[in-house]
């Protein structure tokens, strides 16, 4: 185990630094998004123009996502206290 | 070179509030540092230029907190 | 702990919890919908805004109790309004369907306007305004969740 995290943390050296503009994550999609940002989805902030128009279909499904774990965290805790009515301590203790 | 000794203390403060979080048998306790673990986050984004993060961050936090102390009215306080 | 501390429905405000809830609550929602319809010009947007308001529910509901119906929004209609603010992103989607582009392709809206950037700017926020309403009632809601268990069991010994 400790040499896995030695391992891992060693390979943080090859990782480019942080704002590098040469790095390969910034030479792809990026200059093209910071410069037609603005004229393409009419919004100066560029994360939101990103996030809600470029990818558009990430965020929906995001959303549907964030819905749907939110529903079962409710059901879940709802389903816990329906049991323990019948059940184990609480119930025992309203009933007498 | 200021920015960088802001940012290596912050990092090194977010380490060792998670290693006081790690070894606390308070759960309360543990509550609060980790909205301390938060707010030093939210410092670091800022360092870092991104305030949307930041303000996400902020946001969630003190909405974690408030659920974590809401949810510990049903387990038992100390750690055993 | 007492058992009074643990009926969480009813009010545990003092007078400097109201007097404080009467000016931190309206600053905290007029605050969330400035950053869900600011969101395009400053840093923010959906998710930021859809807990801010939560935030502020929340907080009426911890102080005031869940008795009050000032600001409150019941549970049901939580998990409802939950699916209602999904539906209104994918609704957004087939808008721009009707209007002869592809999914989520703002520049197609079936609305008049000046610019194409307009249009952006309209999808953007009808998008987010869907996010806001998802998020808000998904965070009310996990939050009624917690608040009836510890209603339901409050006769437990905490402390044996």
């Amino acid at each position: 185990m400790t040499i896995i995290t030695a391992l891992f943390c060693a390979c943080t050296v090859f990782l480019p630094t942080i704002g590098d503009p040469n790095s390969a994550p910034n030479q792809h999609v990026t200059p093209y998004y910071i410069e037609n940002s603005a004229v393409d989805t009419g919004s100066p902030n560029i994360v939101t123009g990103t996030l809600a128009d470029y990818r558009g279909f990430d965020t929906l499904w995001e959303t549907s996502v964030m819905f749907v774990s939110g529903l079962t965290a409710c059901l879940i805790l709802m389903a816990n206290t329906g049991e323990k009515q019948q059940g184990k301590k609480g119930g025992k203790k309203r009933e007498q | 070179m200021q920015v960088l000794i802001i940012e290596a203390l912050l990092l090194l403060f977010l380490i060792f509030v998670t290693v006081c979080i790690l070894i606390s048998k308070d759960i309360l306790a543990c509550t609060i540092i980790y909205s301390a673990f938060s707010f030093c986050a939210v410092l670091t984004y800022f360092m870092f230029g991104s305030p949307d993060v930041a303000f996400t961050e902020a946001v969630i936090g003190t909405m974690s907190t408030i659920f974590f102390v809401a949810a510990l009215k049903k387990v038992d306080r100390w750690c055993k | 702990m007492s058992n009074e501390s643990n009926k969480m429905k009813k009010s545990f405000g003092g007078i400097v919890l109201d007097s404080s809830f009467r000016i931190i609550i309206p600053f905290t929602l007029v605050y969330g919908m400035y950053i869900l319809t600011h969101g395009e010009y400053s840093p923010g947007g959906g998710f930021q805004a859809g807990a801010l308001l939560a935030v502020g529910i929340v907080l009426v509901r911890l102080i005031q109790g869940a008795d009050k119906k000032s600001f409150n929004v019941p549970g049901p209609i939580a998990v409802v309004c939950a699916g209602v603010g999904t539906f209104i992103y994918a609704a957004t989607g087939w808008l721009t369907l009707a209007g002869g582009g592809m999914f989520l392709d703002y520049s197609f809206l079936p609305v008049p306007m000046h610019h194409e950037a307009e249009l952006h700017a309209l999808g953007i926020l009808l998008i987010e305004i869907g996010v806001t309403v998802c998020v808000m009632m998904t965070i009310i809601d996990i939050m009624d969740a917690i608040i009836e268990r510890l209603d339901d069991d409050k006769e437990v010994d905490y402390h044996e």
